[in-house]
């Protein structure tokens, strides 16, 4: 968020007691905190079952669990339009949870079952592993393993938005290790030259697979960054729903209506290890622990039960009802047949 | 007919289908402002503005990259690697992103983009100016590799390249762009990617070839002729994929084949084509599949030392001979 003056009289607003005549506006209206905790906690669900699925050896390949970095991945796809442009990386299950919010074009929650068990009814038919998951309505683009190459590719999305004059935004999402590729200098270089429409997310959960930030890069504040290229970078607790929210609005808003690229660093932690196959004992458990205290969905479920927008009821049934949605989901992605394996030959070439 | 040069028909295809299609636009180093260090996007930028022919930063991966992403929204882009020797940097955006966007979408996302390589020797520019790097790129399902010979094949590939929903690299040979010059029609024509052309029809041996090798091997066949070898003279014009159609035809007339080519040796596109003829015209032959290429080196610098290191016409003749008479 923008560094804000408080006015004296502001702050004597802001800091009247609990009660008092005047109710205090809310930083989330509660219509969109409610949305926005339904795609939170579902994105939560989804990810600690793909957890649960792996484990029970129901999904080959490999899964790559976002579990505790799911406000950095939901918050931005909350604001994100049909027609917008996103290149993810490896860790944004909640981006194709949550963008489109059940429009039309929207992917459907069996999708992500469906890639994972690598069904003929995922969006690429087997081609690709589990956890790669992509979806062409939503202008999504399927996860590439060579890190950082997504961004170039949404910065031409971008310059194809600007070149049109179309209100739309290009997002590119990367870890804060594939934040050291040279990819990522040379398209957060090119959108500061024309003002893009354009969001860089950083989400920075410490650890580049087994390497520290502290071995990635002379200066954790990788969102200074945007400085040199000539735009604004934003350093955000990650964790905090709130922040986010109010950060990505802002920004985006921005970018949609010719205000040009944001930066934006988000401090976040992945609960698991870099993926199934690692057990993360790089990392001490005082660590894990003070970090899963920061839980950014507990968080943002503590602040609407504080703020009387949801009960802890309501809360609990929403969760239960998740969880019905996503084991119908795992029943139906597990009823469609596999792939015809000699269909691998198959769409190689467009026509 | 009017007559055209080489870079003449590349800069006329592009400026044609600016015209004709507002999705095409051009990027790269130097491309706008100063029409290209080869002047190959001259005068595009007076006529479609500013973002149709765009300047970029020195970033072959973003030239690449935002290619990609564009042509994902729609746009049809010509990317210029300023030499193909740069192209090393794209490298990724290329193999891992452009050609396999189309596959892992299930055959829902097309990239069509086309990117120009200008390469080859012949032009003094030394080991990061000189290279034949088209092989390094056959190898990559999902794309596209064309190598004209000649200002009518140039224009006609190239606005093939451009429709195409595919990435397709189109390898324009530096040394060709001024000079050689045809007949080329100013009106609306393509070149089917995929198709070799006989440029001359011969009865006693094939030469395959492309690019300034293709002219050398041209020269060659004229002087063989003289002693009554009746040479066979195809442009491939497209590597990947390749015409094995014409090849195994041509090569079942003859009974004998060369591959000419002035990348190194080992591993080019040569060994892929001389084997694909071992295994269908076996029965055929009558001599071994030759190939005349460079040495497995860097292109050296030294205007002698490069004049050896290319294939010359003297050598395609006389490896040419030596295989007339085996």
């Amino acid at each position: 968020m923008k560094p804000k003056t408080v006015s004296k009289g502001q702050a004597a607003k802001n800091s009247k007691p609990r009660g008092a005549t005047r109710k205090r506006a809310l930083e989330i209206p509660p219509e969109e905190a409610r949305e926005l905790h339904y795609y939170l906690r579902l994105t939560r669900e989804v990810d600690e079952r793909l957890v649960k699925l792996h484990r029970q050896g129901q999904i080959g390949g490999n899964h790559y669990p976002a579990v505790g970095q799911e406000a950095t991945t939901v918050v931005p796809a909350f604001f994100m339009e049909d027609d917008d442009f996103v290149g993810p990386s490896h860790r944004e299950l909640g981006v194709f949870i949550t963008k489109g919010r059940g429009s039309p074009r929207s992917m459907p929650l069996v999708q992500v079952f469906a890639q994972v068990f690598t069904k003929s009814t995922s969006q690429d038919e087997g081609r690709n592993g589990p956890s790669h998951w992509g979806w062409t309505p939503e202008r999504i683009l399927e996860h590439c393993s060579n890190l950082g190459t997504q961004i170039p590719v949404a910065a031409g999305a971008a310059l194809s938005f600007k070149m049109r004059g179309l209100p739309l935004v290009a997002f590119a999402f990367i870890g804060e290790g594939g934040a050291s590729k040279g990819d990522f200098h040379e398209a957060c270089n090119f959108v500061g030259i024309h003002k893009l429409p354009f969001v860089i997310i950083i989400q920075n959960n410490f650890w580049a697979e087994s390497v520290h930030i502290s071995l990635q890069t002379g200066n954790d504040n990788l969102s200074d960054r945007a400085i040199g290229y000539g735009y604004e970078g934003i350093r955000i607790d990650g964790n905090d729903v709130i922040q986010c929210y109010q950060t990505f609005k802002y920004a985006i808003d921005k970018a949609r209506t010719g205000g040009g690229p944001t930066m934006i660093q988000c401090d976040t932690y992945r609960w698991y290890g870099h993926s199934m196959v690692d057990p993360a004992n790089y990392r001490t458990g005082s660590e894990v622990s003070y970090w899963k205290e920061l839980d950014p969905v507990a968080r943002f479920e503590r602040w609407l039960v504080d703020n009387g927008v949801m009960t802890q009821e309501e809360i609990d049934q929403r969760v239960k009802e998740i969880n019905e949605q996503i084991f119908a989901a795992i029943d139906e992605a597990k009823s469609a047949p596999d792939p015809e394996p000699e269909t691998f030959l198959d769409k190689v070439y467009a026509d | 007919m009017r007559k055209i040069t080489y870079i003449d028909a590349i800069i006329e295809a592009q400026r044609e289908e600016m015209q004709r299609d507002e999705n095409v636009f051009v990027l790269g180093e130097d491309v706008g402002l100063y029409g290209g260090v080869f002047k190959a996007t001259k005068g595009l930028m007076d006529e479609f503005g500013f973002y149709r022919c765009l300047d970029t930063p020195i970033s072959e991966s973003a030239i690449v990259g935002i290619a990609t992403g564009a042509a994902l929204m729609g746009m049809r882009p010509i990317a210029e690697i300023q030499f193909a020797d740069f192209i090393g940097g794209a490298h990724d955006q290329i193999c891992q992103q452009a050609a396999k966007i189309y596959y892992r979408t299930g055959g829902t996302w097309p990239v069509p983009i086309t990117i120009r390589c200008p390469y080859g020797g012949d032009v003094g520019g030394g080991m990061y100016h000189s290279q034949s790097n088209e092989a390094w790129y056959c190898h990559v399902a999902g794309l596209k590799v064309v190598v004209p010979s000649t200002p009518y094949d140039a224009k006609g590939l190239l606005k093939a390249a451009i429709r195409d929903n595919n990435p397709v690299l189109y390898f324009e040979h530096k040394k060709l762009y001024r000079t050689i010059k045809e007949p080329v029609p100013d009106d609306d024509f393509v070149v089917p990617i995929g198709k070799a052309d006989v440029k001359k029809p011969g009865r006693h041996l094939s030469i395959f070839s492309f690019g300034l090798m293709f002219h050398r091997s041209m020269q060659a066949a004229m002087k063989l002729r003289e002693e009554g070898i009746d040479v066979e003279v195809v442009d491939l014009r497209t590597l990947l994929p390749l015409d094995m159609e014409t090849i195994v035809e041509s090569v079942k007339k003859t009974g004998k084949a060369m591959v000419v080519h002035e990348a190194p040796k080992y591993g080019g596109i040569g060994g892929e084509i001389a084997s694909a003829i071992v295994e269908e015209c076996w029965d055929y032959l009558d001599g071994p599949v030759v190939r005349v290429a460079a040495p497995d080196t860097p292109v050296p610098f030294h205007p002698k030392m490069e004049q050896l290191y290319l294939p010359s016409v003297e050598r395609i003749y006389q490896e040419a001979k030596q295989l007339f008479e085996y």
